[in-house]
């Protein structure tokens, strides 16, 4: 049945917008309370290295008002971790990697506490590094974690038909290698934590800037030894997570804990932009190889794909992130025989965790780059392969799971986007089978040109156009329960608070629910009041991640709203003396009923009405999604309760003398269900696309044993206001029965697709295609990264 | 961490050489600060130890931009911005504003000056390739002295010049006769905007019927410091223009430049690629010019 | 060395005793409470710290209050005038130009210098006017459209 909606699918400008844009918002770092202390870390320069010794001596003669905190100080874990408990809230017994943090000096002048650092003297004993992912299982390669065994964090498999079959049912195979690169999420706002002591017994309050606070709670309170009662954790504005501020922050938020329960005052942990990036964690790098066998009709037989995504020095989030992977692996393509082999590892490299993507960004690239190739070989183009092997309603996954429940609509944002971005026309125009002049550097020993090498100013810029598909399991899948809650009191003069269990990021959370509460209610949705997250008023309703939140959240407040609808519309039926609820309506604030323009009473007075009969006007809504299930040993089951579809297509344009790539437009096409705030997600579209393309031509941290060299935004190349052109986002709105009106996920799928299409791109327009990424200005023209040999820095050296 | 520091804000030049003479103290001029303040955020050993912080902001002076007689004077503290919106520099001076629209950001350029990104001297100063085809010239003050040296010869390595404690730059000069010159500046950065430069050049020069009558070439971020490159400008007067003369500068610069820093982890791309680039400036500065 | 420094913020006359390398960031956030004004890099590449300084944008991560006697500074508390909003934040706001938040008090004033010099800039103008500001959130756009339509409506009015 086709609804028609008051405030949902409009736009609507963000509840928290107007603190934002007049400076009010509260961050974590403009909190200041009286007493507070701060706290820096003190870390060594050593990749892998064994602690012998750990001296104060020197420090505690000189600076007397400052306080140490470090391993002896924890009551509770030492040792934390989401999956596996092996990441230290301050190191004892080793070093894993530079941003590892032996001990914490506390006190009330910053300037003091940072050049006391030099006076705790360390005594290390240097160990052999491993930095690369692939040698991470050799038998003499350094054990990052002895308790461990090996340095494998994980292994997943995936087993279906048979690939040896089907490669000799083929009539071509072919097989790429594909590298992904170690990127920052580089949210605004560098990390910060403050924790205060509550009086008596009351516990610890963290105030933070905390992408998922129940997590951070059940943290400290390990950490601590306390019940989780014991600890509070509340959000300040956050300054953009991206799936950044989860571990990182827990564990500064347990340092700060720590801190502030020893000195009995408030302390603030704020990093410097440097220090974010040294500690935080990162995207993975991946190793992917793919085999690939299909007909001469394009027809894909079996896929053979082994993956190996560096974990860096901790395990965080890398057995859920490659889990994703080796559900997706394939890519939306039905395929017969499939066998696809994901592992993570143990290096001394920066760790590796939950990033906005969480491991499709890497497989993606592999598998869309894949799909373009094997097009070129039969003489197809990237329309007619997809839409070949694309998923359709009852398509079976990888995992052998059925695609049904929902509008598969794969193809139909495919052809989407080739329409609006006319594809066909510009990839025909600007496709090159040959190589272009003089594009390619051939390395000789002394890198002067001859006369015929040179390209000509009206020949440097060739244009392209190129795409990508995916598909997406929302939300967490077989990976953990999956359940939300969300908290909705209506007060006596029709106002509204509303919070739910998961966590505004910036990406618009609570303008979204508002909207979903007001729909229901029929009410305004600046009637609602949407509450700051805070453990300790609302349930745990797992954490904010996997694009989850409107599907879950939104499923949670829809639910809590038609509780409380149901509970007035009770009020209404007595008071207007009527007996079907059906013809109650609620809209724009007041209650009326069908077919009787007499019946007509503000939201507000029925609100009031209930309040004095006693009526329970505060509900916790719940939305629990249905099971799913997963065999570890073979990799099959329905691994999501449901997915979205998209398709990117970029235009480029490339400079073949310098190796500069200029994104002119990128078509976004995304089925993301039901569309609750059109400003919203047009916003999440811009923004995901625009680190998409970071992520495809720029963004990379390169390491030397393990050091990051780009430790700033000097170094570190985020695109600017004017490094894309356009970008021009359009929804389909498929159907579901799933979340709010079927609303389902969009933040994710917006970032994971634009590398591929712009690689994608780049081939169409020069003929050569790229298999690592960042397809920077080197990799354009040598097809290799080239790295400084040093970690010096531009213009302040 | 920005160390404690006294800071002086004297009004006129005179002033400044007046603190500057106090050799008990380690006196630093401060101009836009866009170089020192972040040097002094990673602890530099450049900007160690200072005691006294001259500001030379408010001294109007040196804030100008005057055309004289033989030359243009450009005051030292100068910002990007100033150059950028100045029509003088858009008409004359295309080159150096060329070169100053591309630095750093639209912040960095309100507060940058032309003389602290010579006088920091990094390798990727924008400036100085530009300033170095205009033939510019630095007016160097003491309390004694007052000398006019080359741009050329200011510059002495990475990160150093011969400007001493006690001395300020005020003013540079471009000589007029090279303002009716044909020339362009390129910038080759990793970002469209806000971006290092990794290779930097500045070309002047003019073609009369069909022959180069005058040429100059400068780098900035592929050599060492900004430099000239006077061998090829004299290989290249007089000589009829066509592609393959063109073609033959940018290769013998390319070997000037290997010549002068040998083998860096980054030559694989920049050689090839400042041969290339180099070329189609020539092309689209002189050659396209001349054929219209 | 602390001294007496003597500026206008945000329309009103000052006067402060402070060590003069204190980074003026730091005073605005520390000393006058104006915390509006962020700190995302501390070397003038993210733009977070943007105010207006004597009529310009500056990165205030990268000017010493020592160097600021006499100035006048706009931050982003100053540009609320008489309660209302001035047209950028109203348009920020309605484009969906903020997310976060962090890069927004930056952007504004950067977007709120260049409308200082220049009445009606065009799109590649708002673009370099806000090249020193980054954001990961938004992907500029509307961030753009909100300058844009901000010029229009100033224009119109």
């Amino acid at each position: 049945m086709k609804k028609d909606f008051k405030y949902v699918g409009k736009s609507t400008p963000r509840q928290d917008a107007f603190e934002k844009v007049t400076g009010q918002a509260k961050f974590t770092d403009d909190y200041y309370f009286p007493g507070m202390l701060h706290a820096v870390m003190v870390r060594t320069k050593s990749s892998h290295a064994k602690i012998l010794n750990v001296d104060y001596t020197r420090l505690l003669a000189s600076a007397e008002n400052i306080i140490v905190c470090d391993h002896n100080d924890i009551i509770g874990s030492k040792k934390v971790g989401p999956i596996k408990k092996d990441q230290p809230i301050f190191c004892y017994d080793k070093i894993v990697t530079p941003g590892d943090v032996v001990c914490m000096l506390v006190g009330g002048d910053i300037q003091e506490l940072l050049q006391s650092r030099e006076l705790v003297d360390i005594d290390l004993e240097e160990l052999p590094v491993l930095t690369e992912p692939l040698k991470a299982l050799d038998i003499d390669s350094p054990i990052i974690h002895s308790e461990n065994g090996n340095n494998l964090i994980n292994h997943y498999p995936l087993r279906k038909g048979n690939v040896e079959k089907g490669f000799s049912e083929s009539d071509h195979i072919i097989e790429q290698h594909y590298s992904t690169q170690l990127i920052e999420h580089a949210y605004l706002e560098p990390e910060a934590v403050i924790a205060i002591p509550l009086e008596g017994k009351k516990g610890i309050k963290i105030l933070g800037s905390i992408q998922n606070p129940h997590t951070t709670r059940k943290v400290v309170a390990s950490v601590l030894g306390l019940p989780l009662t014991k600890v509070r954790a509340v959000q300040a504005e956050i300054g953009g997570s991206f799936g950044g501020k989860d571990d990182t922050m827990n564990i500064l938020a347990a340092r700060a804990a720590v801190a502030a329960l020893k000195t009995g005052k408030p302390v603030k942990i704020k990093f410097g932009r440097e220090e974010s990036i040294v500690e935080s964690y990162k995207r993975h790098p991946y190793n992917l190889h793919y085999k690939v066998g299909f007909t001469k009709d394009g027809l894909l037989k079996a896929m053979k794909i082994d993956i190996t995504a560096d974990g860096g020095a901790y395990s965080s989030m890398s057995p859920f992130v490659t889990w994703r992977t080796v559900v997706q692996a394939t890519g939306p393509y039905q395929v017969e025989n499939v066998c696809t082999d994901v592992k993570a590892v143990y290096t001394n490299n920066p760790y590796t965790g939950a990033m906005r993507g969480f491991g499709s960004p890497q497989p993606i690239f592999a598998q869309e780059s894949l799909m373009d190739e094997i097009a070129d070989i039969l003489g197809k183009s990237p329309l007619e392969i997809r839409e070949l092997n694309g998923f359709k309603a009852g398509s079976i996954t990888a995992s052998g799971q059925k695609l049904v429940d929902h509008d598969i609509n794969l193809i139909t944002v495919l052809n989407e986007a080739a329409i609006k971005s006319e594809f066909d026309k510009k990839w025909q125009l600007h496709r090159k089978n040959k190589k272009i002049k003089n594009f390619q550097i051939e390395e000789n020993n002394n890198f002067l040109l001859s006369h015929n090498e040179f390209v000509e100013p009206n020949e440097t810029i060739q244009k392209g156009i190129g795409l990508a598909v995916s598909y997406r399991g929302c939300s967490l899948g077989a990976e953990g329960i999956d359940a939300a809650a969300a908290y909705m009191s209506v007060q006596q003069d029709g106002s509204v608070y509303l919070i739910s269990g998961l966590a505004e990021n910036g990406q618009g959370l609570k303008t979204t629910f508002s909207i979903i509460a007001a729909e229901v209610l029929g009410i305004s949705p600046d009637h609602i009041q949407y509450l700051e997250q805070d453990t300790g008023i609302v349930p745990d309703s797992g954490p904010t991640v996997a694009s989850r939140s409107t599907l879950m959240g939104g499923g949670a407040v829809k639910n809590a709203a038609e509780i409380l609808k149901s509970r007035l519309k009770e009020i209404v039926l007595n008071f207007w003396n009527v007996k079907n609820t059906e013809e109650i309506i609620f809209t724009e604030n007041e209650i009326l009923l069908r077919g009787d323009e007499t019946k007509r009473v503000s939201f507000q007075e029925i609100c009031s009405l209930a309040y004095s009969k006693g009526v329970n006007l505060a509900v916790i809504g719940w939305y629990k999604g249905p099971n799913v299930h997963w065999d570890e040993e073979t990799g099959q089951g329905s691994a999501y309760f449901t997915y979205v579809y998209g398709c990117q297509v970029a235009e480029v344009s490339v400079n073949v003398a310098t190796g500069e790539v200029y994104i002119d437009k990128i078509t976004a096409v995304h089925d993301a269900g039901k569309v609750i705030n059109k400003l919203g997600a047009l916003g999440q579209v811009y923004g995901g696309v625009t680190q998409g393309a970071g992520y495809a031509l720029w963004e990379e941290i390169s390491s030397f044993d393990g050091k990051i060299k780009e430790d700033n935004f000097d170094q570190y190349l985020i695109p600017t206001s004017r490094d894309i052109g356009e970008i021009e986002p359009h929804f389909i709105e498929g159907e579901d029965i799933y979340g709010a009106w079927g609303a389902k996920s969009l933040g994710e799928p917006t970032l994971e697709l634009t590398a591929a299409a712009i690689s994608n791109a780049i081939k169409n327009a020069t003929g050569k295609r790229f298999f690592n990424l960042p397809i920077n200005l080197e990799e354009v023209l040598l097809n290799r990264k080239l790295k400084p040999t040093d970690l010096k820095r531009g213009s302040t050296n | 961490m920005i160390p404690e520091m006294i800071i002086k804000n004297p009004s006129s030049v005179e002033e400044v050489l007046q603190i500057l003479s106090n050799h008990r103290t380690k006196n630093k001029i401060i101009a836009g600060g866009t170089d020192i303040i972040p040097g002094f955020h990673i602890n530099s050993p450049r900007f160690t130890g200072i005691d006294v912080l001259v500001d030379i902001n408010g001294i109007k002076e040196i804030s100008q931009i005057i055309e004289l007689d033989s030359y243009f004077s450009i005051g030292s503290s100068v910002t990007f911005s100033h150059l950028q919106a100045s029509s003088l520099v858009r008409e004359k001076l295309p080159v150096l504003y060329e070169a100053a629209s591309g630095i750093g950001n639209k912040q960095i350029r309100n507060r940058a000056t032309i003389a602290g990104n010579f006088i920091n001297n990094a390798p990727c100063a924008d400036s100085v390739p530009a300033l170095l085809v205009y033939d510019a010239q630095v007016v160097v003050k003491s309390i004694e002295n007052e000398s006019i040296v080359s741009l050329q010869d200011f510059l002495e390595f990475p990160y150093k010049t011969i400007l001493k404690n006690d001395e300020i730059i005020t003013e540079i000069r471009i000589p007029k006769k090279n303002a009716h010159l044909l020339g362009s500046f390129y910038k080759l950065g990793r970002r469209r905007a806000v971006a290092i430069s990794r290779i930097s050049l500045a070309v002047l020069g003019s073609v009369e019927n069909g022959i180069f009558t005058d040429f100059r070439l400068a780098s900035g971020a592929i050599t060492p410091i900004g430099m000239r490159f006077k061998e090829i400008e004299s290989f290249i007067l007089g000589k009829g223009i066509d592609r393959d003369l063109l073609k033959e500068v940018a290769v013998k610069t390319g070997s000037k430049i290997l010549e002068v820093t040998g083998l860096r982890w980054s030559t694989p791309h920049k050689l090839p690629v400042l041969q290339k680039t180099l070329y189609q400036l020539l092309v689209n500065n002189f050659l396209e010019n001349d054929e219209k | 060395m602390k001294s007496d420094i003597e500026l206008n913020i945000n329309g009103t006359a000052k006067k402060i005793f402070v060590e003069q390398s204190k980074r003026l960031l730091d005073v605005l956030r520390e000393n006058f409470l104006l915390t509006g004004t962020k700190e995302g890099c501390s070397i003038g590449e993210c733009g977070a710290c943007t105010v207006v300084l004597d009529g310009e944008a500056v990165n205030s991560c990268l000017i010493l209050i020592g160097q600021c006697g006499g100035s006048e500074i706009i931050t982003i508390e100053g540009l609320e005038k008489d309660g209302k909003l001035h047209e950028l934040q109203k348009q920020f706001i309605d484009k969906g130009a903020i997310q976060c938040g962090f890069c927004t008090p930056g952007m504004a004033m950067s977007a709120y210098a260049l409308l200082l010099k220049n009445n009606n800039p065009g799109i590649e103008e708002i673009k370099e006017a806000i090249e020193g500001n980054l954001c990961r959130c938004t992907g500029y756009k509307p961030i753009i459209d909100a300058v844009h339509s901000a010029v229009k409506e100033l224009n119109d009015s």
